[in-house]
């Protein structure tokens, strides 16, 4: 295990400050960043499509971005089993929104979530900051897509699913060592295929390929990931194992998605995946200040 | 002596109430279900319990002692494990023990086979015949899933063809249809996901010399895989 990122690239040893650079953004270790989801899916398990259309779409990143949003992860394909979508029409739903995006917020970080490398390639033409590769390395090419463009990856553990599938019984000596091992396989992987070491996140990626108690788990234990070096992206936004935890269906998981997103960032996560922004926010901009990387807004209770 | 008494049942993780959680009361009627089939192996002199392991397995049959370890840790579940040692029993035949422990059986001797669910149907026919040849009194306890394809919910998703292959299984556990369960495709259930497919040839081989009652008591798919208990008397 690692205790910094590698950060040697082409031989010259770069950076050792741990500091995580996407588009023209940087964000120092104890930062925490917040990346909104905004699907351009007719069937996402959350929204059920409600930014399935352009004009929707564009709304919910302006609000994203006056709410707090540090970066945007827009995805074109649901994530779950559903109907097919063809890399055409993939391309369809993202490469344009991705260069209007571009257009409307210039240092907004744009992560685009896909697991094609024809889609990867084009999305970053177009001005994306960011491949969130939630399939763990399902098409093997898509690292040197973020190599080629220069920009970020997320490398993610699906515990050896194929995309779009869900898990049955899948069992681990050790959950948390899985992840470790297969997240910073793929992230020493993509250094070696050559993509900016500042720029590699490693996700969980809590539900996938996992039963609730093991994504329960991986929450507890967050900080063994943190401890790679590798910024830590969590995406526990209203998934099944909040609402098995609490028993709710995905309308009412905010509170649990808060609870679990509380403890990551307390835990070491740097990079958080949501639906609510703004209550994440709030939440995250709490724990900065708990954690001492930032200061209270203003403190005059009993010191006037 | 031949095969006395079987039992058929499902191998779900959450069969064991400390995986379940608070879900665990939904499958009260299967456990029970469970435990009355397995109870009634208890007429036998020695139990052999045969369940599917992945096909990793590169020899073929693997068979564990009555201590052999257990463990539902890796479904998230540390504290839950039956005999002794390391833990090497794969799920199917860990939750056999798991019934056996709690049945009316548990005080037998007792042998696990694993079945990798790449043997050929000759070759559980063949094990089949090979536990009813031998001197003892055997109560055989046979864990098998149904397909888990088989409805929009299911961990793996509908498949068309998982229902009537269910239905095909249960009408032949039901009428002790030997040759039904003989003749079930391997390919076709790998594809559906089914892996009880190894272990019911396994029983059909065992039972070609058994004149025992069929009694199927449960045949149901509350979270999208299908789930058998017969008890064979």
């Amino acid at each position: 295990m690692r205790t910094t990122a590698p950060v040697t690239v082409g031989g010259v040893t770069g950076e050792r400050d741990g500091v995580l650079r996407l588009g023209n953004r940087s964000f120092a270790v104890g930062e925490f960043a917040l990346m909104a989801i905004v699907n351009r899916t007719p069937d996402s398990f959350f929204d059920r499509g409600a930014t399935y259309a352009t004009d929707a779409a564009y709304e919910a990143i302006d609000q994203a971005v006056a709410d707090g949003a540090d970066l945007v992860d827009i995805g074109g394909v649901k994530a779950g089993y559903g109907e097919p979508v063809s890399e055409d029409e993939e391309l369809r739903r993202t490469v344009e929104f991705v260069a209007g995006i571009r257009a409307r917020h210039p240092s907004l970080v744009i992560s685009v979530d896909t697991y094609r490398s024809g889609v990867a390639r084009r999305v970053a033409e177009a001005g994306a900051d960011l491949l969130n590769d939630t399939w763990a390395g399902a098409d093997p090419e898509l690292v040197y897509a973020a190599a080629e463009a220069g920009i970020g990856l997320v490398c993610s553990h699906v515990g050896g699913l194929s995309p779009r599938t869900d898990p049955h019984r899948m069992a681990y000596d050790d959950v948390v060592a899985d992840v470790i091992r297969t997240t910073t396989a793929l992230a020493d992987r993509a250094v070696a295929a050559g993509v900016r070491p500042d720029g590699i996140l490693i996700d969980p990626t809590h539900d996938f390929g996992k039963n609730t108690l093991q994504s329960l788990e991986l929450t507890r234990r967050l900080d063994e990931l943190a401890a790679t070096g590798w910024p830590v992206l969590v995406a526990v936004s209203n998934k099944d194992f909040i609402g098995e935890t609490l028993e709710l269906p995905p309308g009412q998981r905010g509170n649990g998605t808060l609870a679990a997103l509380s403890v990551s960032a307390w835990l070491g996560a740097r990079v958080f995946r949501v639906h609510d922004v703004p209550a994440a926010r709030q939440a995250l901009d709490f724990i900065a200040v708990l954690r001492g990387s930032a200061q209270p807004a203003g403190t005059r209770r009993s010191l006037a | 002596m031949p095969v006395v008494a079987a039992a058929v049942c499902p191998h779900p993780p959450l069969l064991v109430p400390e995986v379940a959680s608070g879900a665990a009361p939904e499958l009260d009627d299967l456990r029970t279900a469970c435990l009355a089939a397995v109870d009634a192996l208890s007429t036998a002199s020695t139990i052999v319990v045969i369940g599917s392991a992945a096909p990793a397995v590169p020899y073929g049959l693997v068979r564990f002692p009555a201590a052999a370890g257990g463990s539902f840790a890796a479904y998230g579940a540390p504290g839950v494990r039956i005999g002794s040692g390391d833990p090497v029993l794969p799920l199917s035949l860990a939750i056999g023990g798991w019934l056996l422990e709690q049945s009316k059986a548990t005080g037998l001797p007792r042998t696990y086979v694993a079945v990798p669910t790449s043997a050929t149907p000759d070759e559980c026919l063949g094990l089949g015949r090979e536990i009813a040849a031998g001197n003892d009194r055997v109560g055989l306890l046979v864990m098998g899933d149904g397909s888990a394809r088989r409805s929009e919910h299911s961990p793996v998703h509908l498949h068309p063809r998982a229902e009537i292959f269910d239905t095909t299984v249960a009408s032949a556990l039901q009428h002790r249809d030997l040759d039904v369960l003989a003749a079930l495709d391997p390919d076709l259930a790998t594809e559906l996901q089914a892996a009880g497919r190894a272990p019911w040839q396994v029983l059909a081989g065992a039972l070609e010399s058994a004149t025992l009652t069929p009694d199927l008591t449960y045949n149901v798919a509350p979270y999208g895989v299908g789930y058998l208990v017969a008890a064979f008397t």
